[in-house]
């Protein structure tokens, strides 16, 4: 069970080290890190981080959850995340279930953004079924 | 008469700062690197390098594979060349194999050249892949003995 939990988040993330995956890296299954991910490559699956990244040319096909997400690529599925932005460039195609977001004039969104409180995203254990 | 109001100096925007960049890709391949925070459940195929610090449960395929000494994987590694100094269990297929002394391997190890350190744990079955015999029926050549004469009285 990944449940987001609030704490203090510059001492925590700093804390973490960063992961990477490249350009030329398909990933199939489950990524799971308390810390930042950047997505240069592929991944097909769920990821659970603390911050994460989907770069330019990044791709993303499943479920994201995390304390705070930055598109600039394209996802296909749904984030969870209490802060989340889609900036230039990126092309989101499913839900974002958020507190806060933001969304360029350059981005690409096709689907639902649901508000959720807080506490939502701290008691998240399994995802919700995703509503027709 | 001067304005007595101040001009205010443009205030600067809260801009978020960019994350890093991704490299050229013109230049050398670029490295994935999971992080020891990080976790993968699955398989990881790539074209570039990988680094890994952290944990795999699954398959891992690269140019050159680098498992350091807090990773641990489990599945098959394979890629060009594979460095391993932390815990490996399962087979490892590379051109190259380089197992350091904190290096934990349960598993076979395939390869065309090896490096062993003092102190790297190996327990599985490690033979070269393609290995040539250095004698073959089609480079023997038996001595040839000459006749000498009948050495008639």
């Amino acid at each position: 069970m990944f449940a987001l939990k609030a704490k203090p988040a510059s001492r925590a993330d700093a804390a973490a080290p960063v992961s990477r995956l490249s350009p030329g890296l398909l990933v199939r299954g489950r990524v799971e890190t308390e810390g930042e991910l950047h997505i240069f490559g592929r991944v097909i699956g769920r990821i659970d981080a603390g911050i994460l990244f989907l770069a330019p040319g990044g791709l993303i096909e499943g479920d994201v959850v995390a304390r705070e997400v930055r598109v600039a690529g394209r996802l296909i599925g749904r984030i969870f995340a209490p802060t989340v932005d889609v900036g230039d460039g990126a092309n989101v195609q499913g839900r974002i279930f958020h507190h806060t977001v933001t969304v360029s004039r350059h981005a690409r969104f096709e689907g639902r953004m649901p508000w959720r409180p807080p506490s939502f995203f701290e008691n998240l254990g399994q995802l919700p079924e995703t509503q027709p | 008469m001067p304005d007595p109001t101040p001009t205010q100096p443009p205030r600067p925007q809260a801009v978020a700062q960019p994350l890093p960049s991704t490299p050229s890709s013109a230049g050398a391949p670029g490295t994935s690197v999971i992080s020891k925070a990080l976790k993968i459940t699955g398989q990881l195929e790539s074209s570039e390098n990988i680094q890994i610090d952290g944990e795999v449960d699954g398959d891992v395929k690269g140019v050159h594979v680098k498992i350091g000494q807090s990773a641990k994987v489990k599945g098959t590694v394979s890629g060009e060349e594979v460095e391993i100094a932390g815990t490996v269990d399962g087979k490892i297929e590379a051109r190259k194999v380089v197992l350091a002394s904190t290096a934990h391997m349960s598993g076979d190890v395939i390869h065309q050249d090896i490096r062993i350190e003092s102190g790297a744990y190996v327990d599985g079955h490690v033979r070269p892949e393609n290995a040539k015999p250095k004698t073959t029926a089609s480079t023997f050549k038996p001595a040839v003995l000459e006749k000498t004469g009948t050495g008639a009285a």
